[in-house]
């Protein structure tokens, strides 16, 4: 697994793409982030992350249909390709073996106690 | 906020943020991109308001700035390259059909560009050849020509050329940094050379020492010039000197003479050598050098000196402010006058152009001609690139539907940049052939306007002429880029539909270039007329005396027989009247000056001018007597035998000399504060017996000067004025030079009519009035033609309004005004402008006359409505043929 392939910022805009399918593209995962982050997203960093994602195979894109609000231009909406949906899982299955190894103690000590 | 999108379907964001947000953005990514951003500000406009929307908008576009956003692709399509032979060949073949299809504006471009160049490449071959002068000498960074300069009151500083005779030599004791001296003077010598020839053959004498052979690079051909002959003068021939006259003969050694004015016999003189030709190009310019061993005297501040123009040699490198400032401080010290008396060094390499004080100088420009000469050919190149840029501006309509296609054929803008700037180039490249055929072909004519040859020409200096191509070639790039830039910045879409955007029709660029170029013509005419009205009143103002039928003999020395020479000379039928004279018009003004204290403020001095003759003098000049008597044979006091006496008792010459008879001037006598004649002056040593009118004994530079008139009989030297009657010049002098063979077998005759040499005093002028009838007349015709070509191009677009004003009725009159109209207001404006500009300058340049011509109102009058006319005359034509032309053919095309 490579996993250094994919950087903190794409791992999420990967994980929203795939929440947000069939809708997914720059403006909808933006406004996404922003409501779950708290942050402000530029479209730009989406944009790039996006595009980096699908140059590394993990995700797909179609022009979509244009809508008035765009100025009549077509969107680019994103699909997660099988590659991408497997290093998703592969990211998650890494953190799942750490958090559960951290013993209940120490998840107290922090402040993390779930149960 | 409820979103309702309907009710603003126009929630854009700011254009010009959109058009950078483009810009930023690689074009494959624009769609998506910019959509995005758009999407997202109207997601923001109905959540946060218009102005946050746009700040954040700001923010979207500035985070656009990275990377892999800005990447371009690459075209997936080969571009066409800007330079290939391919390429290449097409600009200038197509750019030769065009200019083939439009013959017209091909050769009005021609016309104007030829002349500008022409004009320009003649005055730039003067000025680098003014510039050239005496830059050849090795050492001539280091010599200087010294002159004195007196302080004559506040401001005004008299230069002279020349100085001391033993300044030099004195500099070269007290300053290490004078490594040389010499005196260097430019006379002239009558050279009888064969047997035969009586009149001599007239040299330009290059008269220096013998320590200048270390001075200036001379090379020496044959002989050893620089070993002096003791006993003899000492000549050397140039080369081409010798070819001429003595063609294959060896020379050194042999004994040549002069016709002398002076002595009875010639003066021998011996060539001692044959060096090669001295520079063309050098205020020293001459054929033969003589050499001289001068020991003179040494300075002194007081007594008797001669002057001579004197020049030193300075060490490399010497700081020249530092070492005047020095000098000046010693001299000063010498004289006693606390710095009334200055010295300049004049660096060698100035002497020709700023050298109007030096009266004696034979070689010299005007920077005041050359600065006139270089400005006006420079604006007469500005007006032929103008009228290029306005023609081409206004053919850009024409072209516009060309342009269109091309870019929509996937020609690049550049390319089409180059392909207008290639129908430029191929224009200068042909206006510039033809520019250099006339040049070639002027050049000898140009030489005879200057009076002089030019060393530095285009067709001599190679190097030269490739500058002048380099500078050609820039200005043709500067001159069609903005053309070029237009024609092709059109969008094709709206070209190709006909849609014209406000660029071309809004044409205050040409118009105010047309302004600019019409104004720079009307003060060319203007300063036309101002300078011949000037020209004029100097050839016909009345100087005071008849210069009209008047003969002069140059100075000679009469070896006693001046009065049994007059006696004949009076019998020569057409001689009126004659007198010897010590001062001949055109000499000065006068024979000698005096300083005396101004009666009126005792610290100030006043310079008095004498002339001296014998008692006819005043008859034969025509002056006119005011009061008093004029002299007279009858009263022994008039006519002093001044030289006679003086050899005979010095003494007794000094005490009848202060009893002196005199004349004078109006001026004079206010000057003098003189109330009563016959009273001695005790300041001038005369006494008054008559006052004259005022007359310019100089000329009309200079302002009417104090003079006195003395009478001398006998003299031993002077010249003659001879009054003769009217029309009977050429005879007299005929006569007289075959009297003058009988007194004076062997001596130089100078017979001249006074008037030719009063006229040729200001030749300076003359030739300023011809450059300007020259350059008025071709800026007019420029303009002229500049006007032509946008009157064609104006017919040529509104021939369909026109066409659709005739049928409804419009008269031909009519027309012609509405066409001529926003010609006649540009140049209206023209007048305007030029009219104060021209006045100011005129009369600052009117200042450096004492005699000055006024430039009246009707000047401007008579040159505007000149201009008008002009513009009529060039405008109407094309004028009435659009008004006369069948509408049907103009509107029936579509």
């Amino acid at each position: 697994m490579r996993r250094s392939d994919l950087g903190e910022f794409e791992e999420i805009v990967l994980l929203t793409v795939a929440a947000t399918t069939p809708m997914a593209y720059s403006v909808a995962i933006a406004e996404e982030l922003e409501k779950e982050t708290g942050h402000a997203v530029s479209t730009g960093a989406v944009h790039a992350a996006l595009q980096r994602l699908e140059q590394k195979g993990y995700l797909s894109s179609y022009l979509g249909e244009a809508t008035q609000e765009r100025g009549g231009r077509r969107k680019r909406l994103f699909t997660m390709t099988a590659y991408g949906g497997k290093i998703l899982s592969d990211v998650r299955s890494v953190r799942n073996n750490l958090w559960s190894r951290i013993e209940p103690e120490t998840l107290t000590k922090i402040g993390l106690d779930f149960s | 906020m409820t979103p309702d999108k309907s009710s603003k379907p126009n929630a854009l964001p700011p254009r010009w943020l959109d058009k950078l947000a483009s810009k930023i953005c690689a074009p494959h990514l624009r769609e998506e991109l910019i959509g995005d951003l758009q999407e997202r500000y109207t997601l923001r406009l109905n959540r946060y308001g218009r102005q946050k929307a746009i700040l954040f908008y700001v923010k979207e576009v500035i985070a656009l700035l990275q990377f892999s956003i800005l990447k371009r692709k690459p075209s997936p399509y080969p571009s066409l390259p800007l330079f290939s032979f391919e390429m290449i060949r097409n600009y200038i073949k197509i750019g030769s059909r065009v200019l083939l299809k439009n013959k017209g504006y091909t050769f009005i471009h021609l016309i104007g560009l030829s002349i500008g160049l022409w004009a320009c490449m003649m005055v730039a071959t003067v000025v680098i050849d003014s510039l050239s002068y005496d830059k050849q000498w090795s050492r001539s960074k280091d010599i200087y020509r010294i002159v004195s300069a007196d302080k004559k009151g506040e401001g005004i500083v008299e230069r002279m050329s020349s100085s001391h005779e033993g300044l030099a030599q004195e500099l070269q004791k007290l300053y290490p940094e004078v490594q040389a001296w010499s005196m260097f003077s430019n006379p002239s010598r009558y050279f009888k050379l064969k047997g035969t020839d009586p009149e001599g053959i007239k040299t330009q004498l290059l008269r220096m020492d013998t320590t200048a052979w270390g001075m200036l690079d001379i090379k020496v051909l044959s002989g050893n010039p620089r070993h002096f002959v003791d006993g003899t003068n000492n000549i050397v021939l140039t080369k081409s000197y010798a070819a001429k006259f003595f063609p294959g003969q060896d020379l050194t050694g042999k004994i040549i003479y002069d016709i002398p004015s002076y002595q009875s016999k010639g003066n021998p003189y011996l060539i001692t050598g044959i060096v090669d030709d001295l520079p063309y190009n050098s205020h020293l310019r001459a054929d033969v050098i003589w050499v001289e061993q001068n020991k003179p005297e040494a300075y002194a501040a007081v007594g008797f000196y001669s002057y001579s123009q004197n020049y030193v040699m300075l060490k490399p490198g010497t700081d020249i402010a530092s070492f005047t400032s020095r000098v000046n401080k010693w001299y000063s010290a010498v004289n006693k006058d606390k710095g009334a008396k200055q010295i300049e060094f004049q660096p060698m390499e100035s002497i020709y152009l700023h050298s109007d004080f030096s009266d004696g100088q034979r070689v010299k420009g005007d920077a005041r001609i050359i600065q006139i000469f270089s400005g006006t050919a420079l604006l007469l190149l500005f007006i032929a690139c103008v009228n290029f840029v306005n023609l081409s501006t206004a053919r850009a309509f024409a072209r516009l539907k060309e342009a269109g296609m091309r870019r929509i054929l996937s020609g690049s803008r550049y390319q089409l940049i180059i392909q207008f700037l290639t129908e430029t180039l191929i224009l200068f490249a042909l206006s510039v052939a033809a520019a250099a055929t006339l040049y070639y072909l002027s050049l000898h004519s140009v030489e005879d306007f200057l009076g002089h040859r030019l060393v530095q020409t285009f067709t001599t200096n190679l190097s030269l002429a490739g500058y002048a191509v380099l500078t050609i070639f820039v200005t043709g790039l500067v001159t069609g880029l903005y053309p070029a830039w237009l024609i092709s910045g059109f969008k094709p879409a709206n070209t190709l539909r006909g849609i014209i955007t406000t660029a071309v029709g809004q044409n205050t660029l040409r118009k105010s270039l047309v302004v600019l170029q019409f104004s720079i013509s009307i003060v060319i005419l203007l300063a036309t007329i101002v300078v011949w009205k000037q020209l004029s009143l100097m050839e016909n103002k009345n100087l005071g005396y008849d210069k009209n039928n008047l003969l002069s003999i140059g100075s000679v020395s009469w070896d006693g027989k001046a009065d049994a020479f007059k006696t004949e000379l009076l019998r020569i039928p057409g001689v009126v009247r004659a007198s010897t004279s010590q001062w001949l018009p055109t000499q000065g003004g006068g024979y000698m000056t005096k300083e005396v204290p101004d009666p009126i403020n005792a610290e100030r001095r006043i310079q008095v001018w004498f002339i001296a003759g014998d008692v006819d003098l005043p008859a034969t000049l025509g002056l006119k007597l005011v009061s008093g008597r004029m002299f007279s044979s009858s009263f022994s006091t008039d006519a002093l035998n001044a030289d006679s006496l003086q050899q005979a008792d010095f003494a007794k010459y000094e005490q009848s000399s202060l009893m002196q008879a005199s004349l004078m001037t109006a001026t004079a006598a206010k000057l003098l504060g003189v109330k009563q004649l016959n009273e001695q002056i005790a300041s001038t040593k005369t006494v008054p017996i008559g006052t004259i009118a005022d007359f310019n004994n100089e000329s009309l530079y200079e302002p009417v000067k104090p003079t006195l008139i003395l009478a001398h009989r006998s003299p031993q030297y002077g010249g003659m004025l001879i009054r003769v009657q009217p029309g009977t010049e050429r005879q007299v002098t005929a006569s007289v030079q075959r009297l003058w063979k009988q007194f004076y077998p062997s001596k130089l005759l100078d017979i001249n009519e006074v008037n030719d040499l009063l006229f040729k005093q200001y030749e300076s002028e003359i030739k300023l009035q011809q450059l300007f009838i020259f350059f008025s007349g071709l800026t007019m015709f420029l303009s002229a033609l500049g006007i032509f070509g946008l009157v064609v191009q104006a017919a040529e677009q509104r021939s369909k309004e026109v066409g659709i004003r005739k049928v409804l009725g419009a008269s031909v009159a009519g027309i012609v005004a509405l066409l001529s109209k926003d010609f006649l207001k540009l140049v209206m404006i023209a007048i305007v402008v030029a009219s104060p500009l021209a006045w100011l300058s005129l009369t600052k340049w009117l200042e450096h006359y004492p005699f000055r011509t006024d430039i009246n109102w009707w000047i401007f009058v008579v040159t505007g409505i000149g201009a008008l006319a002009m513009t009529l005359l060039t405008i109407s034509f094309q004028a009435l043929r659009a008004a006369l032309a069948d509408p049907v053919k103009s509107l029936r095309n579509e």
